[in-house]
């Protein structure tokens, strides 16, 4: 197809085509990070505009719905940033500082949560493949599981932590685990499931054993649906500590910072904004983590057509 | 005489129970010595897959008994006395060519295994292309690896499922000459599945006719063409008399039923 469109001939193409095909040549001729950053960086400049267009329009037209455009609910955008780096309380460390720490803090009971969580979601995922029984008896408690808010399972999981002498961020890190291995474990039977049968017969044909089959065919088919699901359980395991750290007792994490900063909402809401930006940055770390070992793991089915002939690269 | 690899007796393979009952084969007797090229032939339905699975100890038979290499087919299976060809080549899609025709190997803990699957990927001309992905290769050339796959832990018999089903005319010709060639260079038994006349009658030693519902042996054409056979085979007197002999045995079953 490309081939074809380079032998016609230049008049055919209209002079708005061609300026239009320069510009994407200069976009295209931009290195692929230099891209990225732009495109990146692009996005947030769109988003604060948008913002701040919202409350001046708002603001002149009287308009207070669907919100009141004040800088209390609408904080301006460079307040937010400007929050960044005022102390949070007199004489302590700025904001961005106290944050960065919590962040540490709330990423790592994310990340333990997200690695037992991924393990259990796995190990059901190999369970449910080898034993019907064992999906049709345990598949309704584990959707189950999903179901029960995880306001609720919280406080529990808090307290029996403390009774059993655990740390309390662990005790936040089985929440995260909570909320990780349920997509884990059904894209995991997922996966399992979809080498095709007859790659199952060859397997047979050579005799193999059930493990070998499971690592040497069922798992990297199953690779790419797993790491779908652990993307999406990346920022859910954030969700769950955020939320498990809301009953526990000590002051140290994200959540923590959104809690306290909620209460101050109606006083001083930039806190609270640049709180929830930070949250957001930690979510879109973990995942860019995730997609990061993804591409390491998954070989690359790079069927990219070399643009002037049209042929594969061998 | 020499020995038999695969001896089956009055076989017969229902699937199903009450109104989904379905009777795949029935009364099929078949014996095929060391270094036979036998092919199954016959319309769709007839059985004939199903027959090979039985052979592959992929499929378990409901009446009779076959023998490979003097066992019973699952013994056969775990002592890897086969080796199997699909229609679609069933290549792992994240394993290079090399590591894709190394699987058996490893599942077999052979040592050398790099080694070996480069002479197979010579054999089937494809040396150039072991660290090729699978989806970097033509269809022919994904069989090509198919099939040299099966042939690394030298089995002694070749099970091949309409393995040229899915390609083009020319390849298919090719792939013919290429097996045949495979076949003279080892001496592998070879049981050939397909649906084309011709296909048959180039390749086999002896072809077998079948019929179907039930699927039942219906004739078997020794076809006696001189070896090597090459490309003047396809244009000689005798090529086209065992074709017609072929067709006329497909066409008297449609007759009695």
């Amino acid at each position: 197809m490309t081939g074809l469109h380079t032998h016609l001939p230049k008049a055919l193409f209209s002079p708005a085509m061609t300026t239009g095909g320069e510009q994407r040549g200069r976009w295209e001729l931009l290195a692929p990070r230099t891209r990225k950053v732009i495109s990146i960086v692009g996005v947030v400049l769109f988003l604060a505009t948008a913002w701040e267009l919202y409350k001046v329009v708002w603001g002149a037209l009287g308009w207070i719905r669907p919100v009141r455009p004040d800088n209390v609910v609408m904080p301006h955008t460079w307040d937010m940033v400007i929050e960044l780096f005022q102390p949070v309380r007199r004489g302590g460390a700025i904001l961005i500082i106290d944050l960065a720490a919590r962040t540490f803090w709330t990423l790592r009971e994310a990340l333990v949560g997200f690695v037992v969580g991924a393990g259990i979601g796995f190990g059901l995922g190999v369970l449910f493949v080898r034993s019907l029984l064992a999906e049709r008896a345990f598949m309704p408690y584990v959707v189950a599981s999903q179901t029960v808010p995880i306001i609720a399972i919280a406080p529990m999981v808090v307290v029996w932590g403390g009774r059993l002498d655990i740390p309390q961020w662990l005790a936040v890190s089985v929440i995260a685990a909570y909320l990780t291995f349920f997509p884990v474990a059904i894209n995991t039977l997922r996966g399992l499931r979809s080498p095709d049968p007859t790659t199952l017969e060859l397997m047979r044909s050579y005799a193999a054993k059930p493990n070998e089959v499971l690592w040497k065919v069922q798992t990297p088919a199953a690779l790419p649906y797993i790491f779908t699901a652990l993307k999406v359980s990346a920022t859910a395991s954030i969700v769950g500590a955020l939320i498990g750290e809301l009953p526990a007792g000590f002051q140290n994490g994200l959540g923590r910072a959104l809690l306290t900063f909620s209460q101050q909402f109606a006083v001083q809401s930039t806190k609270l904004y640049s709180t929830v930006i930070v949250c957001a940055l930690a979510g879109i770390l973990f995942v860019g983590l995730v997609s990061w070992v993804e591409r390491r793991v998954i070989p690359v089915r790079a069927v990219e057509l070399d643009l002037e002939t049209g042929i594969e690269p061998a | 005489m020499s020995q038999l690899v695969v001896d089956a007796h009055s076989v017969g393979k229902v699937f199903g129970k009450g109104e989904g009952r379905v009777e795949a084969l029935r009364d099929i007797s078949m014996q095929i010595e060391a270094g036979e090229f036998v092919s199954l032939i016959g319309p769709s339905g007839c059985g004939k897959s199903t027959l090979l699975r039985l052979v592959g100890d992929l499929t378990t038979p409901t009446s009779g008994e076959i023998e490979i290499n003097g066992k019973p087919p699952r013994r056969a299976r775990l002592d890897r006395d086969y080796g199997i060809v699909f229609q679609k080549a069933t290549l792992l899609d994240w394993r290079t060519v090399r590591k894709n025709v190394e699987l058996p190997l490893e599942i077999m803990d052979v040592d050398d295994r790099a080694k070996i699957a480069d002479e197979m990927l010579s054999l089937v001309q494809l040396g150039d292309f072991g660290d090729h992905y699978p989806w970097q290769l033509s269809g022919g050339m994904q069989q090509r690896v198919a099939i040299a796959r099966a042939l690394t832990f030298n089995p002694s018999l070749l099970l091949m499922d309409e393995p040229f089903g899915a390609l083009d005319e020319m390849t298919r010709e090719l792939m013919q000459q290429e097996v045949l060639r495979i076949w003279h260079e080892t001496d592998t038994t070879v049981v050939f599945v397909t649906h084309s006349i011709p296909e048959a009658v180039f390749l086999s030693t002896r072809v077998v006719v079948m019929s179907p519902r039930p699927g039942r042996i219906s004739d078997v054409v020794e076809t006696n063409l001189p070896q090597p056979r090459d490309e003047d085979t396809r244009e000689a007197q005798a090529y086209y008399d065992k074709i017609t002999e072929v067709r006329e045995a497909l066409r008297r079953q449609e007759a009695r039923a």
